[in-house]
């Protein structure tokens, strides 16, 4: 929210420099975010008069101004169709910063310079509200009152040699939305006094009641309803000083009527509505709901539908206004209203949120009553809009106020013990200090003993309810900075079983083995979440389509790197990632954390593509294919002491979404595949490569894992002896039956088993292949004669021969 | 003396350059590092200097020895070597065999970073589900519907009641329904938020939540806590600012902003001139809160604080785009 430096000083003698008040407002939880140096941003723009205006010799629609600036007669081209001789104009000279170009589609501020125009020399620019920043209207240039002083700063006419504040209000704060509500503040921290404007308000003989009615049907929803009524008003623009007050603080005049209305809003933070009164019918105002469906035009003339918790104002017949949001366009002010209604109330702040977010449409009215504005202030507030429109606008003051409150909010009573005080901000804060705090935030103090202090909180301060809210104020106001830093703490040893972070294992052993971590997101397009689950979750209200989803599987967002990379020319790359997968939960899922009706689980993805190893000068260039990967997995589940885990199908059948698939179970569970991505997806993904990727259920890895139970096993006292065996088999017979044959005859002897030659070729004949595998045979009990070994051996040979068709190629 | 010293030097440089064979540098060895040599006996005549005198100039001999043996080591290799290469010739400067790097992302490196400081403080680390219910997320934090402070976080929905976790604060929920004080907890994880992507801003980012429960938990506690995080975590001369603000969940409450690390405080780009960068939120939990969770407000206070990793990654690297961190381009993530 905005606030001018200068307007706070109607409230309190404020004499320190804006740093800071910026630094104290800051440090009182009000945070500043921006300030605003206005004498300095209109530095170079003067006040000028129009002497001359000719046209241009070699263009049309532009014109050559002789203008005095007061030191100075400037030539200046001029494109706007409304210059005149005798005007006062706002002049750019030579060196000024634009703080909006017209032909920029963002209206991006440029540095005026001197320019030769179409031939023409100009020295200066004559500037229209829009590129002052001071108003939309871009159509000719702003012409200023007749009062304007030629060579007087331009800043100093607008009243703009000011500073503004751009503050961030929390929302438990709506009373800091005013200029009143931050001297307030201001106030308290500076050691000064506010000072509240008097309501000096001059009512006719004619008394209110007479004119006017006031109902309240929903009075949940309006618990207060007060209204004064001014005759014969005159609706002209605002006088210069209430304009520059608005425009500071980035509002539009509009005219008396409803400037004043606004002024009042951002003086004292209660929002008002000034309504036609003669375009009330019955003269009546009737406070209800309205019917669902119904259709309501609103001042900005859009057409609003309604709901039948929506709050509206209406008169005898009709609604005119939505009740804290925005009035309606059938009792709008106009130039033609001689009669006013002025409406000030206070609205259910759930209501009125409701109503707002409902319709998307929030106000500087609906933003202060949905945060709770002050329901004792309704009347202050509309005898000072009362005095402001007799003294503005020449307006008749009706007598008395009609003001419909059925049940008075009264201010609530809360007691702070000074000992909890103590104790939850750690720290002896001295009582003289808490009461001179909350007395210095209009808390009234009621009694003070030696154990608590009572306190009447006024009803501006809706965010008071609770001792604790009381805390929160002594201590923000004391100082946050002058709370000690304790460094010590007591600390309670944990008793639970320190566990091994499994995933920082995991990420430990792939970084080893050179493969890089990806983060990546976990929202995906719903037709890509579809080609990987049926059951997988959707977003109620997305950003886009391509996030409409969130991923049941973790394979398509690697493929996004995979493309981003190689669209840079990265085409080698190993990496991993870990992370949730989500979905609908099924009967029977192993779930591990449940809300609703949904499933989460940790996944490891790992991806390989391009070269096998970097580029050498002597080794072979060769790509990374399915064994790398299988050889990968296979290591990372040694590492990690996972051994009870099977490759359990063996796919050559393309999919559409892989070709070469391996399946793998961990203690008798599926746990996820390895396998070279599809044409389909590569498709889908705009990548071509081969692309091998493994994703697997990494709970499971975690469970079978033997990590935490890791014990030390005898070591063979014997040697080891090495033999190697080669086959000769048909094509068609799986290595892996080779190694299961071997395994199966040679039981318990077999410490390792390693496949170290596959050859085809004439020598062996056509449909067959020869497979090697080196043995590694031990004994727990003796060392093996080669007399056992052998034989062994030719045990082995015959079985394995007898198994799979083959024959032994030598040893 | 001196003089004599630098003389020494000059000589036993020049006569070294023109060694060429093994014999010669055996001969200049004992002429001057020889138990007999120069230099000894330079050593010698320091006794008769002045005691004065003898600190500066025993220092001017130690270096002009460790000169001579140096050159004379060098020069011995060099000799070798030229034997060697005619013999057998290893071309020692072809690239060793590269392998792939591996690296761990940098929102992990840092996660576990700030993991680190806390466990060393006795912080035990939770976690909750990211499909989160209305009454975790919003209610039992304090954030009745319709609270104007829903405004502070958009939110994604999965359905009426069901959403993604707007902040890790839940966890804080879920872990006091599960066990009574003392609780101490950092439940690190992911978010999400409904805002139009930007190089500010993703629609998710990871966060580290903090929760302290037990008898007499006060703000001066907090602060002393957190200020050992940041000085571990920073630098041990950061200075950190607390500023009053607001979440439904704790009271008081505070934004946490740490004295810029780039600059040392006295402004820059990073900081935006104003020697301070935002890095966490925090505050006392809130009576209402404990009600919720059935602990008793008046026996235990706590407190609670979250922090954005991507946010603190963001500084200490001096990235400037949130999105490098989702779009693992590797030339990026080499960089950590």
């Amino acid at each position: 929210m905005k606030i001018s430096h200068n307007w706070l000083k109607n409230y309190i003698d404020l004499e320190a420099e804006p740093e800071e008040v910026k630094e104290k407002l800051t440090m009182l939880g009000l945070e500043v975010e921006s300030v605003e140096y206005l004498g300095e941003k209109y530095k170079n723009f003067y006040v000028g008069e129009v002497l001359e205006v000719n046209k241009h010799p070699n263009a049309d629609k532009l014109t050559v101004c002789k203008v005095n600036v007061g030191k100075d007669v400037l030539q200046i081209i001029c494109g706007a169709p409304n210059v005149a001789v005798g005007q006062k104009v706002p002049v750019a000279l030579v060196g000024a910063i634009i703080p909006r170009n017209q032909h920029d589609p963002e209206g991006k501020p440029f540095v005026l310079t001197r320019a030769k125009i179409r031939g023409v020399e100009s020295y200066g620019m004559i500037c229209s509200e829009y590129e002052l920043g001071l108003g939309e209207d871009k159509e000719g240039i702003m012409v200023l009152d007749e009062s304007a002083k030629v060579g007087q700063p331009l800043a100093e006419y607008f009243g703009l040699d000011d500073v503004v504040y751009d503050i961030s209000i929390t929302p438990n704060r709506p009373d800091c939305l005013s200029h009143i509500g931050i001297a307030r503040e201001l106030a308290v921290v500076f050691g000064l006094k506010l000072k509240k404007p008097e309501v000096k308000l001059i009512e006719s003989e004619r008394k209110v009641t007479d004119f006017a009615s006031v109902e309240i049907v929903d009075y949940i929803n309006c618990p207060r309803y007060s209204a004064r009524v001014v005759l014969n008003v005159k609706v002209e623009p605002s006088p210069q000083w209430l304009q520059n007050y608005l425009r500071l603080v980035g509002l539009r005049p509009i005219n008396n009527i409803v400037d004043i209305t606004n002024f009042v809003l951002y003086e004292v933070g209660h929002p008002l509505h000034a309504f036609d009164y003669d375009k009330l019918t019955g003269h009546k105002i009737v406070v209800k709901c309205a019917n669902d469906g119904e259709v309501f035009i609103t001042l900005d003339g859009k057409a609003r539908t309604l709901r039948s918790d929506t709050l509206m104002i209406c008169d005898a017949e009709k609604p005119v206004a939505i009740a804290g949001v925005m009035g309606g366009l059938n009792s709008e002010i106009t130039d033609e209203t001689r009669n006013v209604l002025i409406e000030s109330a206070y609205f259910n702040p759930i209501s009125i949120r409701r109503t707002s977010k409902f319709l998307g449409l929030s106000t500087d009215a609906s933003y202060r009553f949905e945060r709770g504005a002050d329901p004792n202030a309704v009347i202050w507030a509309v005898d000072r809009a009362a005095q402001l429109m007799a003294e503005i606008a020449g307006g008749e003051v009706l007598k008395g106020v009609i003001d419909v409150y059925p049940v008075k909010i009264e201010p609530r009573i809360v007691k702070l013990r000074f000992s909890r005080l103590n104790s939850i901000i750690g720290m002896e804060i001295p009582r003289d200090k808490v009461v001179e705090i909350l007395e210095g935030l209009e808390i009234e103090v009621l009694n003070v003993d030696d154990d608590s202090v009572k306190v009447r909180v006024p009803t501006f301060r809706p965010d008071i309810e609770r001792e604790i809210d009381l805390v929160e104020e002594v201590a923000r106001v004391y100082g946050y900075d002058k709370i000690p830093d304790k460094m010590s703490s007591v600390v309670h040893f944990s008793t639970e079983k320190a566990k091994v972070d499994f995933n920082e294992v995991v990420r430990e052993r792939l970084i080893g083995a050179g493969f890089k971590e990806v983060v990546t997101n976990s929202m995906l397009d719903e037709e890509v979440a579809s080609l990987f689950s049926d059951n997988f979750v959707k977003v109620l209200n997305p950003l886009s389509r391509e996030m409409s989803a969130l991923r049941p599987s973790l394979i398509p967002s690697a493929l996004d790197v995979v493309r981003h990379n190689f669209g840079y020319g990265i085409r080698d790359l190993k990496f991993f990632e870990i992370g949730r997968v989500f979905g609908v939960g099924l009967a029977g899922d192993d779930v591990s954390s449940l809300v609703g009706n949904y499933v989460e689980k940790e996944h490891l993805l790992i991806l390989m593509t391009g070269r096998a190893e970097p580029l050498s000068y002597d080794l072979k260039e060769r790509n990374f294919d399915i064994y790398d990967l299988k050889g990968e997995i296979e290591r990372l589940f040694k590492s990690v002491f996972l051994e009870n885990y099977r490759f359990i199908y063996y796919s050559n059948n393309r999919s559409a979404l892989a070709e070469l698939e391996i399946g793998v179970e961990i203690d008798g569970k599926y746990a996820g595949k390895l396998f070279k991505v599809g044409d389909v997806l590569l498709k889908r993904f705009d990548v071509q490569a081969d692309i091998f990727i493994a994703e697997i259920d990494l709970n499971l890895m975690s469970k079978g894992s033997r990590i935490e139970s890791r014990h030390y096993v005898e070591l063979p006292r014997y040697p080891s002896v090495y033999r190697d065996l080669a086959f000769v088999v048909d094509e068609s017979v799986p290595v892996g039956e080779l190694e299961k044959a071997i395994k199966e005859k040679a039981g318990g002897l077999l410490k390792s088993i390693y496949l170290f030659d596959i050859y085809r070729g004439e020598k062996i004949g056509e449909g067959k292949k020869s497979v090697a595998f080196s043995l590694e045979i031990v004994s727990g009990q003796k060392t093996l004669t080669d007399e056992e070994v052998n034989a062994l051996m030719r045990e082995i040979v015959s079985y394995v021969e007898g198994r799979t068709g083959g024959k032994l190629r030598g040893f | 003396m001196k003089n004599q010293i630098e003389e020494v030097k000059s000589k036993f440089l020049s006569e070294i350059s023109s060694v060429e064979d093994e014999k010669q540098l055996e001969e200049l060895r004992v002429k001057y590092l020889g138990r007999r040599g120069i230099i000894q006996s330079l050593f010698d005549k320091l006794r008769e200097v002045p005691k004065e005198e003898k600190p500066a100039l025993g220092k001017l001999l130690n270096e002009l020895k460790e000169l001579a043996q140096g050159k004379y080591n060098e020069k011995k290799l060099e000799i070798k070597g030229k034997k060697a290469k005619v013999e057998s010739f290893v071309d020692l400067t072809i690239p060793g065999r590269l392998k792939y790097t591996g690296r761990k992302h940098p929102l992990t490196q840092t996660l576990e970073e700030i993991k680190k400081i806390f466990i060393g403080m006795g912080f035990e680390v939770a976690s909750g589900p990211e499909i989160e219910d209305d009454y975790h997320n919003f209610e039992a934090l304090n954030i009745p519907p319709e609270h104007p402070a829903r405004d502070m976080q958009d939110t994604f929905f999965i359905e009426d009641k069901i959403i993604l976790r707007t902040h890790t604060s839940p966890v804080q929920i879920r872990v006091m329904e599960s066990k009574k004080p003392p609780v101490r907890i950092i439940a690190p994880g992911r978010v999400y938020r409904n805002e139009a992507i930007s190089a500010r801003s993703y629609c998710l980012f990871h966060q580290v939540e903090g929760l302290y429960v037990d008898e007499r938990v006060s703000f001066a506690e907090l602060k002393g806590t957190l200020l050992a995080f940041a000085k571990q975590m920073f630098g041990s001369d950061v200075k950190l600012r607390f500023r009053p603000s607001f979440f439904p969940f704790t009271e008081p409450s505070a934004e946490v902003d740490v004295s810029c690390f780039i600059c040392g405080g006295k402004g820059c780009r990073v900081c935006k001139y104003g020697g301070w960068l935002e890095i966490l939120g925090c505050g006392m939990v809130d009576p209402n809160v404990f009600k919720f969770v059935g602990y008793d407000a008046e026996k235990y206070t706590g407190y609670a604080f979250g922090m954005g990793v991507e946010r603190i990654a963001m500084l200490k690297y001096g990235i400037d785009d949130i999105r490098l961190f989702y779009e693992n381009d590797f030339r990026f993530l080499d960089q950590f």
